[in-house]
């Protein structure tokens, strides 16, 4: 069930400092959320009902994993000189991964809701594939773009139909 | 009523008269197809169906989403064996053995064992299923609220220790999922936890857009990175398995079988686990050592039986504990208890008869995944050669409306937005999922029966560590966590080991 914790490189101990350091935070945020509900000790008689028991716990138990990875990461050598060195992404992989990102944070967080769901869908995909495929030359970029724009009608039509019509499924 | 082959004939009666053929069908083609395709896993597979069977009904509902499950698995040997990529990470023992034999222009003949190996394994889990879930299930119907308590915290901690990768990670990353599972009114108060005066946050996150997110959308930005793949070969030799195969390796796939199934009732494991630890046992004990890694056909036999076996053997704890045994489960468990279908140890009271539903709807599953195994060679070869620039926009086309559609809420794609990139996050920070996901759907579990047990008592926890199956339970986790610390277990061996005069 390792989906996802592929096999790379390990990642370097100033890294790991950063994310205990995050994490840390993260667990006292709650902690002290939790900490701030009402106990509700009228109601129960005891206050180890209270709501913010088991966030508390919980972020407590992350509060101090975080402090053993971090330690951790300290005695792996993160605050030495070069604890911070790293396999950098490659240019391309940032490009390609903002560009997915911002792609898709404007389909689902702005257009969806706004456009109705099948212009919206035929313009993501469209927008999507053209991007993407933009960079593999000016030789058949007409065609593929043609290509593009045929597939984001296509996925616009047919996701509206299969699941608003055939399977009733109410989109946005 | 009660003999298990009545009921056992009554789960295929009842499967058959929802028009099981035809919705096995398309169901498996589709699991074959998102299970072949690198970057679509078994888990995304399951959770963007989930949406189609909203207005279905729980049977047909469920035997959509295990074809799916069943077809997802297998599939991902395809691109294992033709592009050495796997499908799902499930296939990532096959790639070992199956690229290799590819390469020697034996691909056919990979997918063959792949396809023989997978068949088996999931028949034979779905054996030990039917065989040991209505027994488990009626001893869990013993397991109070305290005893519930710690099942979801051992599967917590034995995914965060077993899943793959760094175990303090994994717990960190378990937490964070029952961080995330208390956003949202408690059972015990409604107290909104978390919700800083938002009607949507108060309301919770929502299990399938979290994993839509964590599984969709983090899988697709992960895909679009890199370069493209590309197949070995567009020629393929007979797909047909030979008898000799399975006679010559009977034992491996015995083994295989059993170790895949055990390896998925374990709370959060999962098939990838299941495949390499197969496969690991077989080049132990096998003959020809030498051929592993090189295209031995016992081991790509042992990895797809172990990881097929897996599927019914990850059932197993959702059935009759409401503990899913990987992160496909985990998903197929949210949509039985979207269908209104509890999962759990009151199943034997409630439906003891979807225990053999769900037997039937593994076995018509296998079956067809046979069939398809045998013809589905040259159109999956073509499948795997779509573009992921045509490909991924579609995928996450089809995770917005995953999340959107089970409440309507366009919160939810906000949801499933930010999952996507904490789950993405996490990933490049070399997290394990899987616990986190585990962490998120017992969440609840863990949640509620703390707090029930706790009002039970009157605020006593003396019960959690005193009853006999706690106590075990409590043992158990401890256990695991010890484990998990590096040198401690050999350390304290040493210590109850007598020296030598």
């Amino acid at each position: 069930m390792s989906e996802g914790a592929d096999d790379k490189a390990p990642l370097p101990p100033r890294v790991d400092l950063a994310t205990a350091a995050v994490l840390l935070a993260l667990g006292l945020g709650v902690m002290a959320l939790a900490w701030r509900m009402p106990t509700f000790v009228e109601q129960s008689g005891t206050g180890l009902t209270a709501p913010g028991i088991v966030p508390g716990f919980h972020a407590m138990v992350v509060a101090v994993l975080s402090v053993l990875l971090g330690l951790r990461a300290i005695r792996r050598g993160a605050l030495k000189p070069g604890g911070a060195e790293r396999p950098a992404w490659g240019k391309d992989d940032a490009r390609q991964l903002g560009t997915a990102a911002a792609l898709g944070i404007l389909y689902a967080g702005v257009l969806v809701g706004t456009l109705p769901f099948w212009l919206a869908t035929a313009l993501f995909v469209f927008g999507f594939t053209a991007a993407f495929e933009w960079q593999l030359g000016p030789t058949g970029r007409l065609r593929r773009l043609i290509e593009a724009a045929l597939l984001g009608l296509a996925t616009g039509g047919v996701v509206t139909l299969v699941f608003e019509r055939i399977f009733l499924v109410r989109l946005p | 009523m009660n003999n298990p082959i009545t009921m056992l004939g009554d789960g295929f009666a009842h499967v058959f008269a929802g028009g099981a053929a035809f919705h096995a069908f398309w169901a498996v083609l589709i699991g074959i197809i998102v299970g072949a395709l690198p970057g679509l896993t078994a888990t995304m597979g399951v959770a963007l169906l989930t949406t189609l069977t909203f207005t279905m009904g729980p049977q047909v509902a469920m035997l959509v989403l295990v074809c799916v499950y069943v077809g997802a698995i297998y599939g991902g040997s395809r691109s294992a064996i033709l592009l050495n990529i796997p499908g799902t990470p499930a296939s990532a023992a096959s790639t070992l053995d199956g690229f290799p034999l590819a390469k020697q222009g034996l691909a056919g003949r990979a997918m063959g064992i792949s396809t023989l190996g997978s068949w088996f394994g999931t028949l034979f889990g779905t054996l030990i299923l039917a065989m040991f879930a209505p027994s488990f299930g009626e001893f869990a119907l013993q397991f109070g609220s305290y005893e519930m308590f710690w099942v979801a915290l051992f599967g917590i901690v034995i995914a965060g220790s077993l899943s793959g990768g760094d175990p303090l990670k994994g717990y960190l990353a378990g937490f964070l999922g029952l961080l995330v599972a208390t956003v949202g009114q408690e059972t015990n108060h409604a107290y909104p936890r978390f919700a800083f005066g938002n009607p949507d946050l108060a309301g919770g996150l929502g299990l399938l857009p979290v994993l839509v997110g964590v599984f969709g959308v983090a899988e697709v930005l992960n895909a679009m990175r890199g370069p493209a793949a590309r197949a070995v070969s567009a020629k393929i030799d007979s797909v047909i398995p030979r008898i000799r195969d399975v006679t010559q390796y009977w034992r491996t796939i015995f083994r295989s079988g059993a170790l895949g199934t055990f390896i998925g009732a374990m709370p959060g494991l999962g098939e990838d686990i299941a495949a390499w630890t197969s496969y690991a046992a077989a080049k132990r004990a096998s003959k020809e050592k030498e051929l592993f890694g090189k295209g031995s056909v016992e081991g790509l036999m042992a990895a797809e039986t172990g990881e097929s076996a897996c599927v019914p053997g990850a059932i197993i704890p959702v059935l009759t504990l409401a503990v899913p045994g990987s992160a496909p489960a985990a998903v197929l468990m949210a949509a039985m208890m979207i269908h209104g279908l509890n999962p759990g140890p009151m199943l034997a009271i409630t439906n003891p008869e979807f225990i053999y539903q769900i037997v039937a709807m593994l076995v018509v599953a296998d079956m067809v995944k046979l069939f398809y195994g045998l013809v589905l060679v040259k159109p999956l070869l073509w499948v795997l050669l779509i573009p992921r620039a045509r490909l991924m926009p579609i995928v996450f086309v089809l995770c917005t409306v995953g999340a959107f559609a089970i409440t309507s809420r366009l919160f939810d794609i906000w949801v499933m937005l930010g999952a996507g990139l904490v789950g993405f996050v996490l990933r490049e920070l070399r997290f394990p999922v899987a616990p986190l996901v585990l962490g998120i759907v017992l969440g609840d579990l863990l949640d509620k029966n703390l707090l029930r047990g706790l009002v039970l008592t009157g605020g006593d926890i003396s019960p959690f560590f005193t009853r006999p199956i706690s106590m075990a339970l409590c043992a158990l986790t401890l256990l695991a966590v010890l484990w998990a610390i590096p040198g401690l277990m050999p350390r304290l061996m040493g210590v109850f080991r007598r020296r030598p005069a």
